[in-house]
């Protein structure tokens, strides 16, 4: 069975970078999109779920010294432009969303896995938190390319939070919920799963571990059998980004694997809860 | 990846192990730290890994181990915490599944071995002696020793040239001795594995610290504490590698914070004849590459021929020189 494997990484090239700012636009509130320059072949290989790293410092302050990372959201291929959703939590991300545009950022990329949309998939249901909003675009995108017919859940505390429709495929269902009930439904996100257990052939979900908590409930008590499978892509504290320092572990059935390169993205079954 | 032609002049060798037949020759004294470089192939594709003097693997232990629960690092003022816990695939894992790799590349591979009893070096010096890719071990002896209630053998003289004499007896391959900070006399420590056989020390292992999350009143790490690197320890690491060159004549490894060219030459000028590199490896893996490119291009605008002629020159009693005439006939 599939979900009783880790999701191998497809072979897409890793490079430290040095990018240039292109753009920065507010959105979902208090978080930016930061478009920067990238490689082209670079672009050409990412795939929803795949992440980079980028250094939170100028090359001569080394503080803080870890970088961060993010999920990629858009490539535009012809430009060589790649494009993050950054959310300034703390002092790492709360640098990278005041560079201004013309400003380096250097970028380790591409890292970890993709969701893996099976090819006799035809309806796809994606849950999106917060930022974990990203990747699951970028699926989408991939998603109706192929002519799958995608909902896109998008759960937030208040209106401003959510993504932009405009921002998603005219073909995608998106279904908005706020637990404030500014827009959509009223309460949280994962409440307007069970509605599409069975039409979905399969699930992606990214956003903070609470929402991961309650979408496993929620699937487990609706669905039926094991399908559809739910594919999660997870965040943790990270240092190396490649699998050298085993610090970003997910304890899976097969053993503690780092999430940097046998995640982000994960089988639900294969995590231990 | 083809390394590119170097762009300097100055000779950037280094010989670890002097005294040991089997000598550890490298091109050019920058390693990656042991833990902060996975088996090497982790960062095959991003540098050019054969570029490096040598590269130190994650520490093996004799059985494998599964390591510490989550979350195993934190972020800290100019560095970080780390518990990982040695999560690695044992001594015998290992040998099938690495070594084999790197008997094909051109750059020496360093063995990090952990323990908790003598015997165990011992046992894992043994079956590497003569395993092919293998080309130095370092001994890391920041262990808790079971036998002495889980007092580390690197903060104790004795049982550190203890753990070092049995390594020396159970293989001919050149031996680093890695120093722990918690030792409350550098200069002794050094002494102790110098003469129980060691053919390099590097110095030093992380500190311990912790940090609590306010928030939710816990430790941030599941380990509770775990080691200190990163720029922040780099003042510490300095004094102690000049207080270790101070004290032994056999090669000196030192690392600490290392981050930019002059923080390396720090550490060369008291007395460091190599240097490892940890935490900047994981902010920018280029960063090994690029200190070998500027430390070149320094010797050469120094119009110093070897790198060997800055070494210990902010150290009136460092004692190397007195081992290696040669080196030191150049600075006079």
């Amino acid at each position: 069975m599939a979900s009783a494997q880790l999701i191998k990484r497809q072979p897409a090239p890793t490079r430290e970078f040095t990018g240039t700012i292109t753009e920065r636009m507010p959105v979902m509130g208090d978080a930016w999109l930061v478009t920067f320059t990238a490689p082209k072949e670079l672009c050409a290989a990412a795939r929803a779920g795949n992440f980079v790293n980028v250094l939170p410092h100028d090359h001569d302050v080394f503080d803080p010294p870890l970088r961060r990372p993010f999920s990629v959201y858009s490539v535009d291929v012809d430009a060589g432009l790649m494009t993050l959703l950054v959310r300034p939590y703390g002092r790492g991300s709360g640098w990278i969303v005041e560079r201004q545009v013309g400003s380096e950022i250097n970028v380790l990329g591409l890292l970890g896995n993709a969701f893996e949309l099976e090819p006799k998939s035809t309806h796809a249901l994606m849950v999106a938190g917060g930022v974990g909003a990203a990747p699951l675009l970028m699926l989408a995108r991939e998603a109706v390319a192929r002519g799958v017919s995608v909902t896109y859940l998008m759960g937030a505390h208040t209106t401003e939070a959510l993504l932009e429709a405009s921002e998603l495929p005219d073909e995608v269902e998106y279904v908005v919920a706020t637990e404030d009930g500014s827009a959509g439904y009223k309460g949280f996100v994962t409440d307007l799963v069970p509605n599409y257990l069975t039409w979905a052939d399969q699930v992606f979900t990214c956003g903070p571990t609470p929402m991961f908590y309650s979408l496993r409930q929620v699937v487990l008590a609706n669905r039926i059998g094991t399908k559809p499978p739910v594919q999660m892509s997870v965040e943790r504290t990270m240092a190396c980004g490649v699998g050298a320092c085993l610090g970003c572990m997910v304890e899976t059935r097969r053993g503690m694997k780092p999430s940097c390169v046998d995640g982000p993205v994960f089988h639900m079954e294969m995590i231990r809860w | 990846m083809v390394t590119e032609t170097t762009t300097w002049k100055a000779d950037l060798t280094v010989d670890l192990a002097p005294n040991n037949p089997r000598e550890l020759v490298l091109r050019n004294p920058v390693i990656p730290a042991s833990g902060c470089f996975g088996y090497g192939q982790e960062y095959a594709g991003i540098i050019d890994v054969q570029a490096l003097g040598a590269f130190c693997s994650k520490g093996i232990t004799p059985e494998p181990r599964q390591g510490n629960p989550m979350p195993r690092i934190t972020e800290s003022p100019g560095g970080m915490l780390n518990a990982i816990g040695l999560q690695n695939p044992g001594i015998d894992g290992f040998i099938r599944k690495y070594p084999p790799v790197w008997e094909s590349w051109d750059v020496p591979a360093i063995v990090n071995i952990s323990a908790e009893t003598v015997e165990d070096f011992a046992m894992m010096a043994r079956k590497l002696d003569d395993v092919p890719g293998v080309a130095a071990l370092e001994v890391n002896i920041s262990c808790p020793n079971i036998h002495a209630g889980g007092f580390c053998f690197g903060w104790d003289a004795g049982m550190s040239a203890e753990v070092t004499r049995a390594v020396r007896e159970a293989t001919t391959l050149p031996i680093i001795v890695k120093l722990s900070p918690g030792a409350i006399d550098i200069p002794e420590i050094a002494m102790a594995v110098e003469e129980a056989g060691a053919d390099a020390i590097s110095l030093i292992n992380t500190l311990v610290g912790m940090a609590i999350d306010t928030r939710t009143r816990r430790p941030k790490l599941a380990n509770t504490t775990g080691g200190l690197s990163g720029p922040a320890v780099k003042p510490v690491a300095l004094r102690m590698v000049y207080q270790a060159a101070q004290a032994v004549r056999i090669p000196i490894v030192g690392l600490g914070g290392i981050t930019t060219l002059s923080d390396a030459l720090e550490f060369f000028m008291a007395g460091a004849s190599a240097i490892q590199i940890g935490t900047a490896v994981f902010s920018s893996p280029t960063v090994l590459t690029r200190l070998i490119d500027e430390l070149g291009r320094w010797l050469d605008a120094q119009g110093v021929a070897s790198l060997g002629e800055i070494v210990g020159t902010a150290n009136p009693r460092f004692r190397g020189h007195e081992s290696t005439p040669a080196t030191a006939s150049g600075m006079e």
